[in-house]
């Protein structure tokens, strides 16, 4: 084979040509339990050196402390073949973001390659005690929402943050999320209760309408940050006659993931499986609002920490292209009411590292008078947990320069974008408002329903 | 399996593809674009070559090469130029209001080809080239000014002095110097180079090193790193502090003019309502009963797969770099639709190098009628709804001929208006 695809995809082309003898490589490292193992031997075999990562990885464009995705992918993985530790120091500054696995026109999973060194890396010396706490996002969000209000003022102490800086290396320049007074699981419990005692359908409480059982997967920011995204979530579906079913998940792990701390992503992979498989099993669809925690979920468990999700593929989706489906079914039970906004769209990285586009923009496309246009500014650089690191926060704000003046360029002051944390860097750098696709998708039928 | 209609597909990231893409948008046409990754625009020099070479004598830059290519085409019922050059002012003129509106202008020399001093002091003609490398007549400076990083890897302005004044280009009396500058001291690549020149303050320091070497009426040439999204800024601020512009040479990948181009055709798209699904695969079709049309292609990237149903497909998913074709012992196959193509089992390449009638390989790839539908060797339409556009092409030999750019522009923008029209 070419070394073409990035893994084992059947052969493109499959009904005319028959796989040439020369096969072997991408395919055979990438299938099931050699993928556990995460080897890319036969992979490195792929890079024909074009350069064509190193050209679009947003790190290398701003800064020369990192060596590029070629170099410490593709180039030292020949080296790691024999000395696993054959790492380049300055791996800790790639974000994961995946640019250059999307670009490479040779399939060679590069960002794969670079977060397997990064893990060799901090196994071999360690990670300071900064981003062990910043891998987890869920331990925060659980003490915070003890009391959020204090912790809320205690975030936007400048003494403490500048402490913060000082001691443990978190930026004082970005501001930190903010804790929601109540966390979703305890939003959830009341909005179930409501809808319970108005006598709503009654049977919904198992999730389970028109014999379709959905489970809505929040994520830690949508827990713990930003309730009203699921509580959205939540409405939309009801909208579209679907109740969902709710249930209380660790983080996903892609924060440790992204420290390099593969072992404690691996714990809360375990804890995410043990709870999901049930429902896997059971035949549940899975739906996201987070295309991180997606993107890990479905691509990052299998590739980097060996753990199997063994569901359907299509069984985790995103919300938007499980509303799509509803849609083409001609479930959608609401027509949405106008909502005269112009707002900008920021894809995330990881919703583009999935290759399926954004499907959020053909739904928000169903609001009429609604005007999305799309930055098409690239990473907006804060990369989850990155931009917190004060050694970092240089490299991020540069990053997101390209989304700050695109918003400028196309006089635009609100945006919309399913990553908390994108939503987090675009309001810190432009001042702009911005909204989960799903937000604006409630608000638009609740004033449908209100007019109807 | 996840669906999406649509009324054109188009399948690669290059500037076939993008441009076929574009097109169709323009003529009000719904278009999903598919890459599985970005295409060789990010490697080129980032100037639309039309025709390079006289057709009769190879070793001479043409001075026309409209002239050139209607002469071509006469000689050469094969060359993709003989199935698209119909729309050639059409599409150069296309392509030149895109990327005025995205703000980075393309600019022609009359009627005639640049010629624009590569790293290595060579000439290249090359027929459209951003404002950045519009450099003026060489025969026509008294002297010339060549800008090193010593920070820079794979440039060096010694070379490109030897060579330029070999070449025989430069009217004698010609002085050719050379600025070193030198920066932090780390080693950096083309496109962290390019980054920090978007700062003010570095470019101010990089000029007070280049200013005690210049004098009234030189010319100043520059590796291709002024700037990547800003690069407006950064060579007006440049000729400003100068107080005379400078020009990029064509350079090694990872070239900034053709990562440019690349993303302001992207955003271009984006911005206009394209649906673009970067990192995906296209690894399997679907056919109607009689295997005449295409009904759907299916997609596979991480994050799932995808069925695409379009009324019409442009293949631009170039050729052997792109990953359009492939090789193994003794044949080559199109690698998404199996379409026939077309190759000479025993005459690959040439024993040199650097021969100057070019790699057959070079030239393998689909035939295709005056529609851009791919045919069959007794010049059967293949399939009623797939046009080819871009590299994938066989009958050039662009590396030789200098007509990259050019051939995927014409043909890529032939095959949107077409798959617009429907097929
Ligand atoms: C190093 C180099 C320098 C060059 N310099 C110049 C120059 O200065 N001037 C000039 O005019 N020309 C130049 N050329 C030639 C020119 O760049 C190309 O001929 C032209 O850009 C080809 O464009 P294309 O769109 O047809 O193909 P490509 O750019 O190769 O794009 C093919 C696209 O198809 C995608 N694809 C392939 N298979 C699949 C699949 N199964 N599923 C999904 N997507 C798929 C690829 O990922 C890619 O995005 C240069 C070429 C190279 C390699
Ligand atoms: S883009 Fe792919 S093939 Fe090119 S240098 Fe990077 S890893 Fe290698
Ligand atoms: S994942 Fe992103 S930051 Fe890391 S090397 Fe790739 S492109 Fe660069
Ligand atoms: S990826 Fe999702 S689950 Fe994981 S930390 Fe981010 S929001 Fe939380």
């Amino acid at each position: 084979m070419s070394g073409m695809d990035k893994r084992d995809y059947p052969e493109p082309g499959a009904e005319s040509i028959a796989r040439p003898a020369s096969a072997g490589g991408a395919g055979a490292t990438c299938a099931g339990g050699s993928a556990a193992q995460g080897s890319h031997a036969y992979d490195l075999d792929n890079c024909i050196k074009c350069t064509i990562c190193l050209a679009h990885c947003p790190v290398s464009r701003v800064t020369d402390k990192f060596a590029g995705p070629k170099q410490n992918g593709p180039d030292l993985e020949r080296f790691r073949l024999l000395e696993p530790a054959a790492v380049h120091p300055s791996i800790v500054y790639c974000t994961g973001c995946r640019t250059c696995e999307v670009v490479c026109p040779s399939g060679v999973p590069v960002a794969a390659m670079n977060s397997r060194a990064k893990a060799q890396y901090v196994a071999r010396y360690g990670a300071p005690l900064r981003d062990r706490l910043l891998a987890t996002p869920d331990v925060a969000g659980r003490l915070a929402t003890l009391a959020p209000g204090l912790i809320n003022r205690l975030g936007r102490s400048n003494w403490l943050r500048a402490a913060g800086e000082k001691l443990a290396g978190v930026s004082a320049a970005l501001p930190l999320p903010r804790y929601a007074d109540r966390s979703f699981p305890v939003l959830y419990r009341m909005w179930r209760r409501e809808r319970q005692g108005a006598g709503v359908n009654s049977r919904s409480s198992h999730g389970v309408t028109g014999g379709e059982k959905v489970l809505y997967y929040p994520g830690c920011y949508v827990n713990y940050n930003q309730p009203q995204i699921g509580l959205a979530v939540l409405d939309v579906l009801v909208a579209s006659g679907v109740e969902a079913r709710v249930e209380e998940f660790p983080c996903c792990g892609l924060p440790a993931i992204s420290a390099g701390l593969y072992d404690a992503a691996r714990h809360k992979g375990e804890e995410t499986l043990r709870l999901l498989k049930p429902y896997l099993e059971e035949g549940y669809r899975v739906v996201t609002t987070c295309p991180s925690c997606l993107f890990t979920l479905s691509q990052k468990y299998g590739e980097l920490l060996g753990l199997d999700l063994a569901g359907r593929p299509e069984q985790i989706t995103d919300i938007f292209t499980y509303l799509l489906e509803l849609k083409e079914q001609g479930r959608f039970s609401l027509n949405p009411a106008p909502l005269p906004l112009r707002l900008a769209y920021h894809q995330p990285c990881h919703q583009r590292a999935m290759g399926c586009g954004s499907p959020s923009l053909d739904v928000l496309a169903l609001i009429p008078e609604l005007q999305v246009v799309d930055l098409a500014a690239g990473c907006c650089g804060l990369a989850g947990t990155y931009g917190f690191k004060r050694e970092k926060y240089p490299v991020s704000r540069a990053i997101g320069e390209n989304v700050r003046q695109a918003m400028e360029q196309l006089a635009l002051s609100e945006a919309v974008t399913e990553c908390g944390m994108c939503a987090l860097q675009i309001g810190h750098l432009t001042g702009a408002r911005v909204y989960h696709p799903v937000e604006l998708l409630s608000r638009a039928f609740a004033q449908a329903g209100q007019k109807g | 399996m996840n669906s999406k209609k649509t009324d054109i597909m188009v399948i690669g990231l290059g500037l076939a593809g993008m441009v076929a893409a574009a097109r169709a948008a323009e003529l009000g046409k719904k278009v999903v674009l598919v890459g599985k990754g970005a295409g060789s625009l990010t490697l080129s020099s980032g100037g639309i070559d039309l025709w390079g070479y006289s057709l009769e004598q190879p070793e001479k830059p043409a001075l026309s090469p409209r002239h050139e290519i209607s002469r071509l085409v006469e000689r050469n019922k094969d060359h993709p130029y003989a199935k698209a050059a119909d729309v050639l002012e059409d599409s150069l003129a296309f392509f030149q209001a895109v990327c005025r509106s995205a703000g980075l202008p393309y600019l022609s020399n009359g009627l005639g080809n640049w010629l624009v001093p590569t790293a290595l002091g060579t000439l290249r003609p090359t027929c459209l080239v951003p404002e950045s490398m519009a450099v003026p007549d060489l025969q026509q400076v008294a002297r010339i000014l060549l800008v090193g990083f010593a920070e820079l890897k794979d440039f060096y302005p010694a070379v490109l002095a030897v060579n330029l004044q070999k070449c025989g280009c430069l009217p004698s009396g010609c002085r050719l110097d050379i600025a070193d500058v030198r920066m932090s001291g780390r080693e950096m690549n083309a496109v962290t180079l390019a980054g920090r020149l978007e700062q003010l303050g570095v470019l101010e320091e990089v000029v007070a090193q280049i200013r005690p070497h210049l004098t009234p009426g030189t010319l100043v040439l520059v590796p291709p790193v002024l700037g990547r999204a800003r690069h407006r800024q950064v060579r007006e601020n440049l000729a400003a502090l100068l107080g005379c512009p400078a020009y990029e040479v064509a350079g090694l990948p990872p070239a900034l003019p053709g990562l440019r181009l690349s993303d302001a055709l992207l955003t271009h798209l984006k911005r206009n309502g394209v649906t673009v699904l970067s990192g995906s695969t296209v690894h399997s079709v679907r056919l109607d009963e009689q295997r005449r049309r295409c009904l759907a292609v299916q997609l596979a990237g991480p994050g799932g797969r995808l069925e695409v149903q379009a009324a019409a497909y442009v293949l631009a998913s170039g050729s052997f770099l792109g990953g359009g074709l492939k090789a193994g012992p003794g044949l080559v196959q199109e690698t998404i639709f199996g379409l026939p193509v077309q190759f000479d089992p025993d005459g690959w390449a040439c024993e040199e190098f650097l021969d100057r009638r070019g790699h057959a390989f070079n030239s393998f790839g689909l035939r295709v009628n005056e529609n851009l539908q791919p045919v069959d060797g007794e010049g059967r339409v293949c399939l009623e709804n797939v046009l080819a556009a871009g590299a994938i092409l066989g009958g050039s030999n662009w590396p030789v001929e200098k007509c990259g750019n050019g051939v995927a522009l014409t043909s890529g923008y032939k095959a949107g208006q077409l798959a617009a029209g429907g097929v």
